[in-house]
């Protein structure tokens, strides 16, 4: 069964959502297997997930019996919706009961608040490899699949469960969300543990939030997650069964990254920076706890099982040494490759363990690595990745303008030419990408220079 | 300005409101996008535009318009 479920403690807590409900490993099983008489095996799912036990179950159930879910976010707005459920056409939908994108279908099947609607749609041919389908995060225009075979799934599980030392006695905290590469790696490494998983969709400003945390052992943020926390003051909070603070999805700024290694340092608790894409199943690599007052911001080693390069501006790979270049991963975790329609979900492994990550990064003496900045031209702010040539391209089809994006991982700074345009970006931008107006910056200019390559010169 | 007219500057720049929408049901149940990135953004320009530091619970607390405006009497800003 996937993840060994079936070998861990039958009695033991696997999962307890915001609603208070417990669930053991025998009732995960038990789930499993009921759900597995509804659906086929290679069937199509969406599923529309909250951080609830329901939307728990139904992952879990679908990597178990070789049902091929795609994770969306339950409250995915009803275009992008319709767009995906449009050009892929599931056979399924599990959702919670009252999802409106499910209104008015005939749900076959119903637990813990969540239902089974069969679609009536034709059943896909899909690859035998292919076991999951996360959507990259922050896409603006056309939707672009990641696709997992199990053994990417179980891999990152198992490097995860070693690089922090997980065991059964773990009660990790789980607020982002299932359906984001990261948070669906907290709940997998955990379970292979036979840990129990804090399953929450709450805020982090809602008074349960806190609540739970003080039960945590650990805790796995992004970087706003971090600032959140610190704004909160939470360090002169008395939390003693934290134990393991854990940040991914995009760099802490220097001061944030210093306090919080300061801050386990002083308390006994643990600080681990790690390094993960989409693209290679959330982690790649992590900086060791206790390295963490010494190297500032570093990304540290490759986690176990996979392996980190530089790739300089002439091609060479060096693995060992000082040196500034691409860095590429290799390791089991990485994905069998991207989806952009429905014919592609029959393709078989295109990256063949090794990724090119697109970030720039430098090596020290120690052989701990630094992301430095990137040769593709996108942000990531919040986690949002906002790649700025699709977002430039959204923005000229819509508005039939000229246009250019630019920033950093503050900020996404647009210049435009035409002051209507102008006036109406900040909620189509916000409406798009996510981001929060404080992030976005609008600039009208008398024109977007170019030169004759097409490069805007008015940067 | 007055302070009323302050706190209202606030809240229809941090949620794109005209003052309007703004009195008793304008909460975090019924405004689309009131979530933790916003409700801090709230809790920071109240902060800059009031010369004000909030206590962590009472960012907790600002899931309401009437909430911040009687928040607003602890920290001394008379409405």
């Amino acid at each position: 069964m996937f993840l060994d479920l079936n070998k861990k403690d039958p009695a033991s807590l696997a999962v307890i959502d915001d609603s208070g409900q417990a669930l053991t490993y025998g009732d995960i099983c038990s789930f499993s297997a009921q759900f597995a008489q509804h659906v086929p095996a290679r069937s199509l799912i969406f599923l529309l997930t909250e951080n609830r036990n329901g939307s728990l179950l139904g992952y879990v159930a679908c990597l178990s019996n070789g049902i091929v879910p795609l994770l969306l976010n339950a409250k995915t707005e009803e275009g992008t919706y319709r767009n995906l459920s449009d050009l892929y056409r599931p056979a399924y939908v599990w959702a919670s009961e009252d999802n409106k994108h499910c209104a008015g279908m005939k749900p076959v099947f119903a637990a813990q608040g969540y239902a089974l609607y069969p679609t009536g749609n034709v059943p896909v041919s899909m690859h035998p490899d292919l076991a999951l389908l996360l959507l990259t995060s922050g896409s603006t225009g056309s939707p672009k699949l990641v696709r997992h075979s199990l053994r990417n799934v179980e891999v990152n599980a198992e490097n995860v469960r070693q690089l922090f030392g997980l065991t059964a006695d773990e009660r990790a905290m789980a607020i982002l969300p299932m359906y984001y590469t990261m948070g669906l790696s907290v709940i997998t490494s955990h379970l292979l543990a036979g840990a129990t998983v804090l399953l929450s969709g709450r805020s982090m400003l809602d008074k349960g939030f806190w609540a739970t945390l003080r039960e945590a052992t650990s805790f796995t943020g992004v970087p706003y997650s971090y600032e959140l926390l610190m704004r909160m003051r939470f360090m002169r909070m008395d939390l003693p069964n934290l134990r393991v603070l854990s940040q991914g999805g995009g760099k802490l700024t220097e001061e944030m990254f210093r306090a919080l290694a300061q801050y386990a340092h002083d308390t006994g608790k643990r600080f681990i920076a790690t390094y993960g894409q989409s693209e290679c199943t959330a982690r790649m690599a992590y900086l060791p706890a206790e390295l963490a007052l010494e190297k500032t911001c570093s990304i540290g080693f490759a986690e176990p099982g996979g392996q980190l390069s530089l790739v300089d501006e002439n091609g060479h790979e060096s693995f060992t040494g000082e040196a500034t270049g691409e860095l590429v991963y290799r390791g089991e975790n990485v994905t069998l490759g991207y989806a952009f329609g429905p014919e592609d979900l029959t393709k078989g492994d295109e990256n063949h363990g090794v990724m090119h990550t697109g970030d720039l990064a430098r090596r020290d003496a120690d052989g701990c690595y630094f992301i430095v900045g990137r040769l593709k031209r996108f942000l990531k702010i919040y986690g949002i990745r906002v790649d700025l040539e699709e977002l430039e391209n959204l923005i000229q089809s819509t508005f039939k303008t000229d246009c250019y994006c630019k920033g950093d991982d503050e900020k996404l700074v647009v210049l435009v030419a035409d002051r209507q345009v102008a006036a109406q970006l900040p909620a189509f931008l916000e409406n798009k990408t996510h981001l929060f107006h404080k992030n976005l910056e609008i600039r009208l200019v008398d024109e977007i220079l170019r030169n004759e390559a097409g490069k805007v010169i008015n940067q | 300005m007055t302070n009323l007219e302050k706190l209202n500057g606030v809240f229809c720049e941090v949620f794109l409101v005209d003052a309007t929408a703004l009195g008793e049901g304008f909460d975090n149940q019924h405004v689309d996008g009131w979530d933790s990135v916003r409700q801090l953004s709230l809790a920071s320009s109240l902060e800059d535009a009031f010369d004000i530091m909030l206590d962590p619970v009472d960012i907790l607390e600002l899931t309401s318009y009437e909430n911040a405006r009687s928040m607003l009497g602890k920290y001394g800003i008379a409405l």
